[in-house]
């Protein structure tokens, strides 16, 4: 967008429409709208899609030829024919079979691999050929059964109604037209005398009187033509209504994506800004508490102290904040499922803990068994961080706090995470997990916490179905149990909810 | 004494790390462009480098300097690396120190914003002894 402009400086010219994924949101009052000039057209049909039906007309040939074939075989004994009420076909559902084994070879040869598949115009091609030898070989069929004596003329239907579903409108209009030209033609060549009529009835056609006879003839065909394009109206119509929904929703999808995108990149660049001068304010409040600018006067120390503690607990509540707020975004739930050890994560937990532990001299003792889980890995941090976080920060000096990590047959998990600390009062434990909660007994305990831990554990919990359940008494400690549910069998698509 | 280089864009933080530092004995030498800094680096090789992620020109110049560094002669891609950024946890969007990886994040050691500069000196030492 860079342009040379007066006196070779250079200019740019702001573009107004937003594209999609590329910086901005993707839709608001300079975006573009539905089909807008900054939103990529839509190729119809897919390409994969195309590519896909192209291979499905192929693998569903394979069955017209075994049935062509069977026939051809039982058609070679005049018992079985017999039987059946019908005439030797002769050769003709054979040579029919044969002629769709080389063209259906030749075509899914041409579709290429799935690891090298043709382009998309081959592949539009390759639809149209195998269409076309279709309603070929077809209108031999329909002649050799019976144009007009037998309502096999009606497979054309099916023809009709599949290239409405995989081509535009327009083109399977073609195709319906091409179906009413070879049928069209087929019984006017056979009304004229210029090619046999056939059968495959053993008994012979009730003797139709003349020009009523063909009358009739005529008017069967052209009532069977105009319900092949009724039926072409009626389904290429409703196609089209699908496949706008489709197309639209596949925007929708795309415009979603791409404002997660920015979202995150959003997201990114807000924790940075917010916490970066909290950073600077605190190092700076650092170099004056460590006498770097000259000794503090003894009351300034405690002024500076807090300055400090505050910078440190202002930049946690942004990452809590900022972690809650993902949790609840369809991004945060979009998050990989994986397998996850819990006691690797714990003990991932208890290193991050062992400092505060360390500092209000709280031991942790780990009993943890290996345990697989499904799970999101950051979640599953971010609940057992917040939930030992807790324990150890609720715990008084010099106290204990136990945590256990148990499989649970047939596969899943439970952990618990006891302490011995100031424990929470009975009517406040329905609440503990709401957002800034505090109970009065945790801010005389601890002033420094934004109350967002146990929401973030709640949120987790519920994305991943985890059974929290809490037990305490005041001053006598808390047990927090957590069930993780049983782990989905391999390959199964787990999603969180 | 050691002679570290430290790339981040913050004026103010950079300025608390460099009283800190240089009280603590070690020369230090700030800058606030990362190609700015691989100049210099490349001129004269310091013995640590501390750098920040984000950038204003790149979210992530920090990481892309890291992995130039780990690039460069024996001199540049031997020398510990200590990243400080505000950005702190894999989720929702940044990384941990268990996400240190020769590929993706190439560096020695990792502490996340506000630092506590008391602790600094001893991970330089740390990191300056290995």
């Amino acid at each position: 967008m860079a342009e040379s402009g007066p006196a070779d400086m250079a200019c740019y010219v702001l573009p107004l429409a937003c594209p999609v994924g590329a910086g901005g949101a993707a839709t608001g009052p300079g975006g573009a709208g539905p089909g807008g000039a900054g939103e990529p057209q839509e190729e119809f049909p897919p390409k994969a899609m195309l590519l896909g039906h192209a291979r499905w007309f192929c693998r569903i040939r394979w069955v017209v030829i075994a049935a062509l074939l069977l026939f051809g075989l039982v058609g070679r004994s005049p018992e079985a024919m017999a039987w059946l009420h019908l005439r030797l076909p002769g050769l003709w559902p054979l040579v029919t079979a044969g002629v769709l084994t080389l063209g259906n070879a030749f075509f899914r040869a041409r579709l290429g691999s799935s690891a090298r598949p043709a382009g998309s115009r081959a592949v539009l091609g390759n639809l149209w050929g195998q269409i076309v030898v279709d309603l070929l070989v077809l209108a031999v069929v329909v002649h050799f059964i019976g144009s007009t004596e037998t309502y096999v003329a009606f497979v054309y239907l099916f023809h009709i109604v599949l290239a409405c579903v995989v081509l535009s409108r327009g083109q399977s209009l073609l195709v319906t037209m091409l179906a009413i030209v070879l049928y069209g033609g087929c019984v006017l060549a056979e009304q004229r005398g210029l090619i046999a009529a056939q059968t495959v009835f053993a008994a012979p056609p009730p003797a139709q009187a003349g020009a009523a006879g063909t009358d009739r003839v005529a008017l069967n065909t052209l009532s069977a033509m105009a319900l092949w394009l009724a039926a072409w109206h009626l389904t290429s119509r409703l196609c089209q209504l699908v496949r706008r929904r489709d197309i639209e929703l596949a925007r929708t999808n795309r415009r979603l994506l791409a404002a997660q995108a920015e979202r995150a990149r959003h997201m990114l660049a807000t924790t940075h800004q917010l916490r970066s001068p909290f950073a600077a304010i605190a190092a700076n409040a650092q170099v004056l508490r460590e006498g770097y600018c000259g000794e503090l006067p003894q009351a300034v120390v405690p002024v500076v102290d807090r300055i400090i503690a505050r910078c440190h607990r202002l930049a946690g509540e942004i990452q809590e904040m900022l972690q809650l707020a993902n949790l609840n975004s369809i991004g945060g739930r979009d998050q990989p499922v994986v397998r996850v050890d819990l006691a690797e994560v714990l003990r991932w937990c208890l290193e991050r803990v062992e400092a505060l532990a360390q500092g209000r001299a709280v031991t942790i003792s780990a009993d943890i068994e290996p345990a697989e889980v499904m799970g999101v890995q950051d979640h599953l941090k971010m609940l057992l961080f917040n939930v030992i976080h807790n324990a150890a920060t609720y715990s008084h000096e010099g106290g204990l706090v136990r945590v256990t990590c148990r499989p649970q047959p047939p596969g899943g998990a439970c952990v618990t995470v006891a302490d011995g600390g100031i424990g929470i009062a009975e009517a406040k434990l329905p609440h503990i997990f709401d957002e800034h909660y505090r109970t009065v007994e945790a801010m005389r305990h601890q002033r420094e916490s934004s109350g967002l831990g146990l929401a973030i554990v709640r949120d987790v919990a519920r994305l991943h179905r985890i059974g929290v359940s809490v037990a305490s008494r005041l001053g006598a400690g808390t047990t927090v149990e957590l069930r993780f549910p049983v782990i989905a069998r391999q390959g199964d698509n787990v999603r969180l909810q | 004494m050691a002679y570290l280089m430290i790339v981040d864009d913050d004026e103010d933080f950079t300025s608390a790390l460099t009283t800190t530092l240089r009280a603590a004995g070690y020369e230090v030498e700030v800058e606030c462009d990362p190609a700015a800094a691989m100049e210099k680096m490349e001129a004269r090789t310091p013995d640590l480098a501390i750098l920040d992620v984000m950038f204003p020109e790149d979210a992530s110049a920090g990481f892309a300097l890291a992995r130039s560094l780990r690039q460069r002669n024996d001199a540049l891609r031997n020398i510990p690396i200590l990243m400080l950024t505000a950005v702190n946890a894999k989720f929702p969007l940044g990384f941990g120190v268990h996400d240190i990886d020769e590929g993706w994040l190439p560096v020695s050691d990792f502490l996340e914003k506000p630092v506590d500069l008391r602790l600094l000196p001893q991970r330089i030492e740390a990191l300056l002894s290995k």
